[in-house]
């Protein structure tokens, strides 16, 4: 294995991937990307990688917005021909509280003024949309066609090997034991593979950012989560949009070879890094979505696992520069939907790493906000 | 959510043993088994066992499926058997749960025996997913279960045991066997089979294999060839058989999924034929209260199954307080009787697997 490298990137999930593609695409040399398993073993091989642009703060429509356009041009983008399968089915998002049907009407003005194209809809047009919703079910809908959802394994794929061909580094089945420091000062990272000396160091390592931070004793205020997901066997197409509902509880899509995914919350899930599934869920996430979908109770379950999401207090990222250590990043707390922020990720970090400045102002999503009462409103609309 | 004292995952050899001697001590047992009857490949094996008597020996598999299964009528502990009864879930908080008969179950077992046997290896040639490519547990269950012939003309791949017996069983149904094919330098399985099935003009190619198989949808010709000492192909070996059964026995894999899922502590053993639980002399793995028996833990014959079963039975009924004055006995007997099933020069490699496993040899 090497022994130096310009920029050390922690983490070889979608986060990673884009920001080594990003510093690579913009010149910079010599970058190892640094994986305990195999890429995207965590959040990022595990989650229900959806990609929407309806959201209910500014900042997250302008970030996801960024990462939409780019997952569109991906092809393109990344100059190889891994089809990442982004099928563009639209979100039908449902509300269930009147609450929430406010909300919903003030978000979709929200994105309507940012560009987005979302719809307020009534349930029976929701209806239409998705003839095997229980439209009882629901007070009202937003939509967006132009969000839905795209493979991880291929997306990791296209995003590794776009890295590759820009000469970035890759060691998978490489874990990351300490971060070495001169003094105060950032000399490298630890592996068990040997030392690789780096003036730069970025964590993104998802589910497990903070154990990465405490290494380099450096403050992180996130912690993991288990979320869990379940599958079905493949049937018929039955189902374009990704179904999702906040009070409601639920993410749910059919993927293209026909299975349905989904996922649901809850606040009891184990905080200590755990991957194991529960029956609990398997009962609670059947009823949901039986519920609401009354025909995919005829379905059978294939299987069920879980991963983490990595949270911090308003349910917003980080990407920061440690304030305690000059040269290591922070790109973590993406509270459930890093995957789909990858693009924007891998851009507004490179763009930090490099001194330069970004297409979107990140600097509210600082590290320090968490201690000077700076949080970030709490964004409402996620699952 | 179902309390049971005892739970036991599959009902072939080593789970129907498990339950009788669980029950004969007075254990109310629950057995489910993913079949829609008793005795697990028992009752696709025609042939009559070797071994010993308490084994046994002479009499052919359906039948000592059947044994297995009546003897565990009116013993003191209740057995009840479920079928068409899958087990899909073993969970941390030691809840396991079933499709059975179409229903969604939880059981809370208080000891649980995994029993679960194996899968069949598959080989890598191309055109193996043509119909016509079967398991040789597949011939098996189509012969001597439903009584359906697989084809006319068939291409063996695998000289152990299963191999060699299914080849007999098809020479028996009136199929023809064009060769059977070992990449191997010697016939993996018994001489007396292998002679059987020579005399009977079946050719067994040492050091060959199938590279290709063919034909229009479904299987109707296979290339094979000659393997050099790196195993790889030698140029100008290739033979054209024209055959419409390729059928691949090259071994087996324990079918360890639930134990992975219980989060046993588990370990490569090549000669155990793959992942398997580690284990102590009563057959119970690295959480407590959970056993193992019969291929599951390793594989081997049906024989060594229904030993391990029977361990396993034992040792899960004194775990929940079940025990008779003959128990200690019976269980030194049993560990007598794995140590003479395993003690022929053949068996070098399930020796020094079983002790890898923190088995008794």
């Amino acid at each position: 294995m090497q022994k130096t490298a310009d920029v050390a990137i922690i983490g070889g999930g979608i986060s990673g991937l884009s920001i080594a593609f990003n510093l690579a695409q913009a010149g910079v040399k010599n970058i190892v990307v640094l994986e305990k398993n195999f890429l995207g073993n965590g959040a990022t091989g595990r989650c229900g990688a959806g990609i929407r642009m309806q959201w209910g703060t500014e900042l997250n429509c302008l970030l996801s917005k960024y990462s939409c356009e780019f997952f569109e041009q991906a092809q393109e983008l990344f100059h190889n021909n891994i089809d990442i399968e982004f099928e563009q089915g639209g979100y039908l998002i449902g509300a269930g509280t009147d609450e929430e049907v406010e909300q919903f009407k003030r978000n979709v003005k929200l994105q309507n003024d940012l560009g987005i194209e979302s719809v307020f809809l009534s349930p029976e047009e929701a209806g239409e949309i998705m003839p095997h919703l229980d439209i009882t079910k629901i007070k009202a809908a937003t939509f967006c066609h132009r969000d839905g959802h795209l493979n991880p394994f291929r997306t990791t794929e296209a995003y590794s090997e776009a890295a590759r061909s820009l000469g970035v580094s890759i060691y998978e089945y490489t874990e990351v034991q300490d971060i070495l420091l001169d003094g105060d000062k950032l000399k490298g990272v630890r592996t068990d593979k040997g030392d690789i000396s780096a003036p730069l160091v970025v964590n993104a390592a998802g589910g497990y950012s903070k154990l990465i931070a405490d290494m380099a004793g450096v403050d992180l205020p996130v912690y993991s989560q288990r979320h869990q997901i379940m599958v079905t066997e493949p049937v018929e197409a039955m189902q374009d949009p990704m179904f999702m509902g906040f009070s409601l509880n639920i993410y749910i899509q059919q993927v293209p070879h026909g299975s349905f995914i989904m996922g649901r919350s809850d606040d009891s899930e184990p905080t200590d890094l755990r991957l194991t599934s529960s029956w609990q869920f398997l009962e609670k996430m059947s009823e949901t979505c039986t519920t609401l979908m009354p025909r995919l109770g005829q379905l059978k379950v294939v299987r069920q696992w879980a991963g983490l999401y990595n949270m911090t207090a308003d349910a917003q990222p980080i990407y920061d520069e440690a304030p305690e250590l000059p040269g290591f990043y922070h790109a973590a707390g993406f509270s459930g939907h890093g995957f789909m922020l990858a693009p924007v990720t891998g851009h507004v970090m490179s763009r930090k790493i490099m001194g330069e400045k970004a297409d979107i102002d990140v600097s509210c999503l600082n590290v320090s906000r968490f201690k000077d009462g700076g949080l970030l409103p709490t964004e409402s609309s996620v699952v | 959510m179902i309390s049971i004292p005892l739970l036991i995952v599959g009902a072939g050899p080593a789970g129907l043993c498990a339950a009788y001697r669980a029950a004969e001590v007075g254990v109310d047992v629950l057995i489910l088994d993913r079949a829609q009857k008793p005795g697990g490949q028992l009752v696709k094996q025609t042939h009559k066992f070797f071994g010993s008597e308490k084994q046994f020996a002479s009499t052919r598999g359906i039948e000592i499926a059947d044994i297995l299964f009546k003897r565990l009528e009116d013993l003191p502990g209740r057995v009840e058997l479920l079928t068409d009864a899958t087990v899909i879930g073993f969970y941390e908080d030691g809840v396991v749960t079933a499709e059975v008969q179409g229903k969604f179950m939880k059981y809370r077992p208080e000891a649980c025996i995994v029993a679960t046997g194996a899968s069949e290896k598959t080989l890598a040639f191309t055109g193996n997913d043509l119909p016509g490519v079967y398991g040789a547990g597949a011939v098996q269950t189509l012969m001597n279960e439903y009584g359906v012939r697989p084809g006319n003309r068939v291409l063996m791949i695998g000289a152990g045991n299963i191999g060699l017996i299914v080849s007999y069983q098809l020479l028996q149904a009136g199929v023809q066997v064009a060769a059977i094919l070992d990449a191997a330098d010697e016939i993996g399985g018994y001489l007396v089979h292998a002679s059987k099935i020579r005399r009977a003009g079946v050719p067994i190619l040492t050091r060959h294999t199938v590279g290709l198989a063919y034909g229009d949808e479904k299987v109707e010709h296979a290339i094979i060839h000659a393997l050099d000492d790196e195993w790889n192909k030698i140029p100008g070996s290739e033979q054209q058989l024209d055959v419409d059964v390729i059928c691949v026995a090259v071994g087996l894999s324990p079918l360890a999924d639930l134990l992975w899922q219980a989060a046993v502590d588990m370990k490569y053993i090549g000669a155990l034929g793959g992942y398997v639980p580690l284990r102590n002399s009563d057959m119970m793995t690295s959480v407590a209260g959970l056993y193992i028996a019969g291929d599951v833990a390793g594989i081997e014959e049906a024989s060594s199954a229904m030993v391990e079963g029977e361990i396993a039975g034992i040792s899960a009924a004194g775990r929940l307080g079940f025990s008779s004055e003959e128990s200690h006995l019976l269980k030194k007997d049993c560990l007598q009787q794995l140590r003479q099933l395993r003690a022929g020069p053949g068996s070098e490699k399930i020796r020094t697997g079983m002790a890898l496993a923190g088995a008794y040899v």
